[in-house]
């Protein structure tokens, strides 16, 4: 038996994260993840109406309630039948990417940064016990500085998205059928305005600072790995725009490029405290149970596999099946992806502003079907997230989550495959036991979201520790 | 330019002067009196520290730089682990404010919420809130989690979520909203701060903010009048036959609006579905209605 180190909280991440690994001669021999809270919405969104699935399970997450809000029109849309206008469209992913730029920003300096940069001076962020922080004192002053200067960008890209949303967090302006704004030019150039400032800040700023610091940090590009297989639902797709298209839907197992097929889909409970008359369960399928006593079980959370297989998603996945990055997969790797994809987005919001028209929302009153399926499967800031719902009655019936935090904090399967996060940590060399902080920077490295993440876990709990992994 | 490097003795000394002026600013910041504040996520989304960081004039750095001394929060402090769970309780011993955002998850003896592991035992969200609402000056409930249940305490409320005002025996001051508006929390803090207590409602609100329906301030209170009702999203009539709650909603949102002023859901063409209210969501559907 190696020691054993258990990190919780780990802080400046959405949600509550507990890090357990063993070490042994300084190596992770084995590690758990586990989300620290649980409400349950999907038991929630039972018989609701299904239009108000939008507004509800926007309260899943604070920090992306965009992703929620637009994985669940895209799925209503698909349930009802409803195809948004081209120009409301638009404006959707131009209220989407503004989480995007929101999420990346404020991840990358008010929750990676102090990973690697002292300072600011001021709680909670002061400390006496500062450890492996390398920049010498002049660069590590301005990124310190960054950090405070940071905070008037993020907050910039929320302003665009409440100007066309209405407020963030939380948005109202993502619908069935697209959008509620009607843009006028005074709401366009506010908006082309906050996005040149967030643009300059993001090109002139945050890419120099990610480079400054994977300098002097360059041994984190040899860690936190992982499997390095990719997936993505597809983000900014299905334009006949080059300057306005992301990627489509795409995967990466063991070094090759396959098309996504949602039907690869399904969530293994071979280690989660459910059972089933199978192991395999398909995200529309309700025919799972709780069973906290099941033998082996260690997990609330099932381990979403596409075709089997554990996959990363995010920043790093979409980069590198995009064709955009390509340098490598690693902690480093995976943070310079995600400043890089910020830029990314401010020149597809640039894109998509030169094709806007100022004409007014096609909103109209949705009839809601008897009994229908469908279901909402995009990329968002973090990954794949999918919203799958069901309608009898005119009520939501069955509604399933997978998020993107789920695919990566996975449990392992019945195959024995770890989760990605799991996998990353293991391998890694802790420099010194009694500061372990290799750990927090690969897991923060993915952006987890255990708001997100832990939504979706059973009713049925006895007090012992949740374990993700 | 090589004379610069002919006395290294001055080199030096200049540079000890600014060691020395630097340090003495960051001690003169670690010592200013600021109230310590202990911000805790409990169960819930934690999407009101990120309406913190959106808010304006003050932003969020005038706020941690000169109101208040931020000691514990999940989301922003730098330390992690028992380290953390140590300035959580180190805090206790000192003079501060408790801010709680998220509902009170009482099931399985609030083992749903689990905020840390300290000295090999699982802190629970509402033992955390125990322990340091017993010992703060003031409470506050933030958000609509944390003030009524929210969201978090939604039928069938599987986590068997509570309010932060039922679950303690003590006045606690609320400030609800899905998110709450951040000026509506540094507005309540500034005048605890600079003040005292400020006036509070029936339902323990502020007045300032939470004083008048949004349905008496609204922009289109005059189509209320006139009788002209809009029929679906995106027109420019009253919504009220849409489900809008503005006529049973205390907030300054009409006044106010969000994200620096930019908008709010009404000036985007949705109702309010009275996110800042008692019986949010349950009550308040189905928010949108045709």
């Amino acid at each position: 038996m190696g020691k054993k180190i258990v990190i919780n909280p780990i802080t400046r991440i959405s949600g509550f994260l507990e890090i357990e690994v063993e070490v042994e001669k300084n190596i992770i021999v084995n590690s758990s993840c586990s989300g620290m809270l649980f409400r349950g919405f999907e038991d929630m969104l039972k018989d609701r109406s299904p239009l108000d699935a939008i507004y509800f399970t926007e309260r899943i997450c604070g920090i992306c309630s965009t992703a929620h809000a637009y994985a669940s029109a895209l799925a209503l849309e698909d349930t009802l039948k409803v195809t948004p206008s081209f120009n409301d469209r638009l404006l959707r992913e131009f209220i989407h990417g503004c989480e995007y730029l929101q999420n990346h920003i404020r991840h990358f300096y008010q929750y990676t940064l102090p990973e690697y940069v002292k300072g600011p001076d001021f709680s909670p962020l002061l400390t006496m016990d500062y450890y492996d922080y390398r920049l010498p004192d002049k660069l590590n002053k301005e990124l310190a500085k960054h950090y405070i200067q940071s905070t008037k960008y993020s907050k910039s890209a929320h302003e665009m998205l409440a100007i066309l949303g209405g407020k963030a967090p939380h948005n109202h302006g993502i619908f069935v059928g697209g959008v509620t704004v009607n843009i006028d030019s005074e709401k366009f150039i506010r908006i082309k305005s906050l996005l040149s400032s967030i643009k300059d800040f993001s090109k002139n700023i945050m890419l120099e600072d990610v480079y400054i610091i994977s300098k002097y940090y360059s041994d984190y590009f040899k860690n936190g790995k992982g499997y390095g297989n990719f997936m993505s639902y597809g983000a900014f797709e299905n334009y006949p725009y080059e300057d306005i298209s992301y990627l489509k839907p795409k995967v990466f197992i063991n070094g090759e490029f396959f098309n996504f097929d949602k039907s690869y889909i399904s969530e293994n409970i071979y280690n989660a405290w459910y059972t089933s008359d199978k192991l395999d369960i398909n995200p529309t399928d309700e025919n799972t149970k709780e069973n906290i006593n099941k033998k082996g079980a260690y997990s609330w959370i099932k381990a979403p596999r596409y075709y089997g297989y554990p996959m990363e998603v995010g920043p790093l996945a979409r980069m590198w099946l995009s064709g955009e990055y390509t340098k490598g997969i690693s902690t480093m790797d995976r943070t310079i992806a995600r400043v890089l994809e910020v830029i990314k987005i401010t020149e597809i919001l640039e894109g998509i502003l030169k094709k806007i028209e100022l004409i007014n929302t096609k909103q109209s009153k949705y009839e809601i079907p008897i009994k229908a399926k469908g279901n909402g499967l995009t990329d968002t800031t973090r990954g794949a997230l999918g919203h799958w719902i069901s309608i009898e009655d005119k009520k939501i019936s069955n509604y399933t989550i997978i998020t993107p935090t789920t695919w990566n904090l996975s449990p392992t399967d019945s195959k024995g495959l770890k989760g990605p996060v799991e996998k990353a940590l293991i391998g890694t060399y802790i420099k010194d036991l009694k500061n372990p902080i290799e750990i927090g920077r690969i897991v923060r490295s993915f952006d987890p979201c255990v708001s997100c993440a832990t939504h979706v876990i059973s009713d049925k709990y006895k007090p012992i520790k949740i374990r993700l992994l | 330019m090589k004379d610069e490097k002919l006395c290294p003795v001055l080199d030096s000394k200049k540079k000890t002067v600014n060691k020395i002026i630097d340090l003495a600013i960051s001690e003169s910041k670690k010592t200013n009196k600021k109230i310590n504040l202990i911000w805790l996520e409990a169960c819930g989304c934690s999407g009101n520290i990120i309406s913190l960081l959106n808010a304006d004039d003050p932003d969020i750095i005038f706020f941690l730089e000169n109101m208040v001394n931020l000691t514990y929060n999940n989301s922003l402090m730098r330390k992690e682990g028992e380290r953390a769970f140590e300035v959580f309780l180190k805090t206790l011993e000192t003079e501060f404010i408790l801010v709680v955002e998220g509902a009170i998850s009482t099931k399985e003896n609030g083992f749903y919420n689990v905020i840390a592991k300290y000295n090999n035992k699982y802190i629970t969200g509402m033992e955390a809130v125990k322990m340091a609402a017993d010992k703060a000056k003031y409470v506050l409930s933030v958000g609509s989690c944390a003030s009524y249940g929210g969201p978090s305490a939604a039928r069938p409320n599987p986590s068997e979520s509570i309010s932060v005002p039922d679950f303690l025996d003590r006045e606690v001051i609320r400030v609800p909203g899905c998110p709450c508006h951040p000026t509506w929390i540094i507005g309540t803090l500034a005048h605890i701060i600079y003040f005292d207590k400020p006036k509070l409602d029936e339902e323990n609100r502020p007045v300032i903010f939470y004083g008048v329906t949004i349905h008496d301030r609204c922009e289109r209170r005059s189509y209320f009048e006139k009788g002209l009702f809009a029929e679906k999203l995106g027109e420019k009539e009253c919504m009220f036959k849409l489900g809008c709650r503005g006529p049973i909603t205390r907030t300054v949102c009409p006044t106010m609006e969000w994200n620096s002023r930019h908008n709010w859901p009404i000036g985007d063409n949705t109702p309010c579905i009275g996110c800042a209210r008692e019986g949010f969501p349950d009550s308040m559907e189905p928010f949108v209605r045709f």
